[in-house]
């Protein structure tokens, strides 16, 4: 896989033209050489019981759910109620009671209510492994049943995309203490967890300045760590110069308190800096409810819920303005998790590692509703007799994604060996023809080919 | 090569004479100067003026001292290459001097740790070396409220275990000990702000690692599956003959023993191929599920049901699966004695050859490089697997990695963590700086620490901190190690004292910028360094002077220079490699 910085070398470099102005609004070449949308990619760490996500409300596989899980199951009536969506499935979608609040912030299902959130049912990879170590990478690597390929699978969307501009000032935003591995292998991400601590403005002020050419130039070579501390140090003098001041949220949003709430706002103030970002990655943790999860609907499982609801909510709140701050019209985000939990509950109130998830879809243009196949709960439906199966590969959601909302058709690049895409119709746009050749090259593109890129 | 060098002289020549490397740093912050700088120096993330990424400029192995003391150690103190040279009359002898004299760690006098540790006046830590005491003393103070300072909060034992092992790193001689338990810290890692119970029971944990990990891996093993505070945080703690809990098993094959690399998925436990031996060759989710079975009432004491509260380790016979299991091909019959099964389950892990080649490749990967040799990784696995049953197992194991060729001649293939960064600043910076429990000034330290991601014993899942460049190459802890160490060079306490104190160890013939950068180069990094890179080193200290000159260190601002060239020199990509 040659890197991005190896493929566009032999662009132009008349970017110079256009100082002062935002790199990504430049319209470079011709009007489909500059795609807009923003994919926001959550990641929820430790195998999130979809079971309690989305459930059935009726029929024989209320049955089934019921007595598989007499402790933990999300009941029918209460405050902490399944709300109904569509099949006779439900959804609990995080009713308000951390602060009591009144009146109490929207949550998901007001966004489902609005038909700006898709719930993905029985999704998820087919590989036969419950470890969340390999399934996490799998996901993210974009190469289910390899570990070793080098490069995340956005990190292969940005570098294949050929509808976005040569310069861009922050393309990628990888938020938290470490880049996730799905954006392995880029260079053009910054990884950050908040704006106001990333800076050098530390150490004796008399000498900062030159002291800061002198690292510049220590981190001048060829190696990838002086590489990626160059690049670094790059990101530093975007955020100090573009990120001066605070932060209000608009329209009213509310981010809940504590690190999701936070990340999610790095990411919209990142938006509005209008840098060109285009891809953003988010890490929740805390998933992996073997013990104790909650019982009638509230309880661990419940915070956990209202948590991630809150800051959904806020961060398409805060993005939803009208005129040039309607930024929910071009930003699309999607929600997923390495694996779900056992059917059965376990004798701790909590589940097992299982097999099918489910993965949430949000944004401007979103079909809002219940996609995919409902594999049902009875034995001889589940995965291995224990598990609800998987009828949605995880690829087939974000290559619809990639495709009619980014315009990258290169799947064969950005995951390989995934060959039957067809679309769910979870989002809206234009269908292009997959390309599913491996080797980009075959397709027109050659270093130094920039023709091809604008 | 030619090439690429070339590429860089003159990328680092352009930027020298236009002036430009820090232009946006030194202008005012104004949009338009902000965009003028992005088209001149390429101040975009994207940006077709990027340099080609290359495979090259990774550095020259530098001499087994520098080596064995940033890879064994948490970098070199004061005085540390000098003594190490002295050890022998050629490398691979002063490694093998040095490897005999750590693995033999008790027999190294330990002064300095033992009276930092004291003026730190800890409550609980290092309270006692006896792990039930130590348990149970802890549970009593913090579980139970009955502290002898009055604060029974899980906080202090939490905050006394970072504090101790900061020193233990910054001042202990016993420095391979060190090195291991953090290995082992994060082989068996449980996350001690789980919860208040893992807050208390965590120094126990740390105990039982460092009493067995010079011996041998199924005593250390059963030691950590016994632990409250690991039966506390998988959950094992609870597993019954009701409905086994899962979690612990998942990780005691996946992480604690065999590893993911010798997971089979979800087959049958017949459909497994078997070794020469007879021994399936991995496993399977069917060996995770009777594992469970196997370990039910593997508990501790915490009060309930009229149980003892005590925090011990602690057996509950009625909870125990009693029927018949199988568990990597190991058949065990219906009512075995107490604790059998669970023990036949770690008998199997622990002499299974996969285990063997597992836990090489991960301490390789930890002493060694990101992606250890092949050969390496075998030659280790099989004495491991050889060996298991040896009082001395993993002493033989580790003497075996650092005494390779290959350990010797890698250099470059790592990157330190956060922790080794910092604990390495302060090592080499001759740090004098205690850190204790409600201390302004060590809050302040750890609170800009902790942005690196690195917090200690802070990682939430169970597969422990990431050991590799892939994960650490990220920008936050990048920029947070910058942070720390351009403050620690000005970091001072209430009498305006220096922790770090570069002026005071600077001698005093030392004053020419040449000299100044010398002296300190030498003294961090243990070695001369890239001759461009010093330049800018020298360039700095001297700001246009003649760099023969002798500068006046006691003007302030010439003294803070002084300051800010150490502190650059822990933030260059020098100070990383390991």
């Amino acid at each position: 896989m040659t890197t991005r910085r190896g493929f566009i070398t032999g662009c132009s470099a008349a970017v110079a033209a256009f100082a002062g102005a935002n790199f990504n609004t430049v319209a470079f070449g011709s009007p489909e050489g500059n795609n807009q949308e923003i994919l926001v990619s959550v990641f929820l760490r430790g195998g999130m019981d979809a079971l309690n996500l989305v459930m059935p409300i009726g029929g024989a596989d209320r049955g089934l759910y019921e007595t598989a899980r007499p402790e933990i199951m999300i009941p029918l009536t209460g405050t902490n109620a399944a709300l109904p969506l569509s099949g006779g499935l439900g959804i609990h979608a995080g009713v308000n009671t951390i602060d009591g609040a009144n009146p109490a912030p929207s949550t998901l299902y007001d966004l489902y209510q609005d038909n700006k959130l898709a719930l993905v049912v029985a999704s998820g990879m087919h590989q036969d492994n419950r470890s969340h170590f390999d399934s996490m990478n799998f996901m993210e690597l974009g190469t289910p049943g390899d570990l070793t390929t080098p490069t995340g699978w956005l990190t292969r969307h940005l570098a294949t995309a050929g509808n976005l501009p040569p310069e861009i000032i922050m393309p990628a935003l990888a938020v938290g203490n470490l880049q996730q591995a799905a954006l392995r292998g880029s260079t053009e991400a910054i990884n950050m967890t908040s704006p106001d601590s990333f800076s050098l403005e530390v150490g004796p002020w008399q000498w900062r300045d030159a002291q800061r050419t002198a690292l510049r130039s220590l981190y001048t070579g060829n190696s990838w760590l002086h590489q990626s501390g160059y690049d670094t140090l790059d990101a530093i003098d975007i955020i100090e110069l573009n990120s001066t001041g605070g932060y209000t949220p608009a329209n009213g949003a509310v981010y809940p308190n504590g690190s999701l709430g936070d990340h999610f706002e790095t990411i919209a103030r990142m938006i509005k800096l209008d840098l060109g970002l285009r891809v953003a990655t988010i890490d929740y943790g805390g998933w992996d409810t073997h013990e104790s999860q909650g019982e009638d609907g509230g309880g661990y499982f419940l915070s956990k819920i209202e948590e991630l609801s809150r800051a959904l909510t806020a961060f398409y709140t805060d993005l939803n303005g009208s005129g040039s701050n309607n930024y929910t019209s071009k930003t699309t985000i999607v929600v997923q998790s390495e694996f779900g939990r056992r059917l059965r509950e376990n004798n701790d109130r909590g589940c097992d590692h299982g097999h099918g998830s489910a993965m949430m879809v949000l944004g401007g243009n979103v079909n809002g509703g219940v996609h995919g196949v409902w594999p049902g709960l009875a034995n001889g439906q589940l995965f291995e007799g224990a598990d609800l199966a998987v009828t949605t590969d995880y690829r087939r959601v974000l290559s619809e994604i990639l495709i009619r909302r980014m315009g990258n058709p290169f799947l064969g690049q950005i995951f390989p060996g995934y060959t039957d895409y067809s679309p769910l119709g979870v989002v809206g746009g234009t269908d292009l023809p997959p390309i599913y050749g491996d080797d980009l090259f075959e397709d027109g593109f050659e270093a130094g080919n920039t023709s091809a890129w604008s | 090569m030619e090439n690429v060098r070339d590429l860089t002289l003159t990328r680092r020549r352009i930027l020298a004479a236009a002036g430009l490397s820090a232009g946006a740093a030194a202008l005012p912050a104004t949009a338009l100067l902000a965009a003028q700088s992005a088209s001149a120096d390429g101040l975009a993330m994207r940006n077709p003026q990027d340099l080609p990424a290359t495979e090259g400029g990774l550095p020259a192995l530098p001499s087994a001292a520098v080596v064995t003391l940033n890879r064994c150690a948490f970098g070199p103190r004061p005085g540390d290459i000098a003594a190490f040279q002295a050890l022998g009359p050629n490398d691979p002898a002063r490694i093998a001097a040095w490897v005999a004299q750590q693995l033999d760690y008790n027999s190294i006098a330990d002064p300095e740790i033992d009276s930092r540790l004291a003026a730190a006046n800890f409550e609980s830590y290092g309270f006692s070396t006896d792990p039930d005491t130590l348990l149970s003393t802890l549970w009593d103070w913090y579980d139970q409220g009955n502290a002898p300072g009055g604060n029974s909060s899980s906080s202090v034992p939490r905050d006394e275990m970072t504090r101790g092992t900061f020193l233990r790193a910054m001042y202990s001689k016993r420095q391979l000990h060190e090195v291991l338990a953090d290995y082992w810290r994060d082989h068996f890692n449980v996350f001690i702000n789980h919860s208040s119970w893992a807050r208390i029971t965590y120094q126990h944990l740390d105990l039982i690692l460092r009493q067995n990990q010079m011996g041998r891996f199924r005593t250390m093993l059963e030691a950590v599956t016994r632990s409250s505070a690991m039966l506390y945080y998988l959950d094992n703690f609870t597993s019954s003959d009701d409905g086994p809990n899962e979690n612990f098993c998942r990780e005691l094959f996946e992480l604690h023993a065999l590893g993911a690399e010798n997971y089979l998925g979800v087959l049958q436990q017949n459909q497994v191929p078997t070794d020469p031996d007879g021994k399936p060759i991995g496993y399977v989710d069917a060996d995770v599920f009777e594992a469970a079975r196997a370990f039910t009432g593997w508990s501790f004491a915490y009060g309930n049901g009229g149980d003892p509260d005590n925090g011990l380790y602690y057996y509950r016979p009625s909870w125990h699966d009693r029927f018949q299991k199988t568990v990597l091909g190991v058949f065990m019959p219906q009512d075995q004695a107490d604790e059998k099964d669970g023990k036949d389950v770690l008998d199997a892990l622990a002499s299974h050859p996969g285990t063997g080649r597992y836990i090489a490749r991960r301490l390789c990967t930890r002493l060694v490089s990101d992606e250890p040799p092949q050969s390496l990784i075998d030659t280790v696995a099989a004495l491991f697997t050889a060996q298991w049953q040896a009082p001395d197992q993993l002493k033989q194991v580790y003497e075996a990695i650092l005494l390779s060729d290959e350990f010797r001649t890698t250099w470059g293939e790592k990157i330190k963590r956060p922790f080794e960064v910092v604990a390495g600043a302060l090592r080499a910076g001759g740090a004098d700086f205690t850190l204790k429990r409600e201390d302004d000034d060590t809050n302040s330290f750890l609170w800009r620490y902790d942005d690196t991601g690195h917090e200690l014993f802070n990682w939430p899942a169970p597969n422990g901190f990431p050991d590799q460049i892939d994960a650490w190459k990220s920008m936050t802890p990048r920029v947070a190690c910058w942070r720390i160490c351009n403050w620690l060079i000005e970091f001072r306490d209430d009498n305006d004292n220096y922790y770090v104190d570069v002026l005071a160890q600077t001698p005093g013939n030392v004053r020419s910028a040449n000299a100044l950068a010398d002296f300190w180069i030498q003294r961090v990094f243990g070695r001369a360094i890239d001759p461009d890179d010093r330049q800018e080193i020298v360039e700095f200290m001297g700001q246009g002077f003649n760099p023969d000159f002798d500068l006046n260190l006691d003007d302030e601002d010439t003294g803070l220079r002084v300051r800010s060239m150490v502190g650059l020199l822990f933030m260059s990509p020098e100070f990383l490699w390991r």
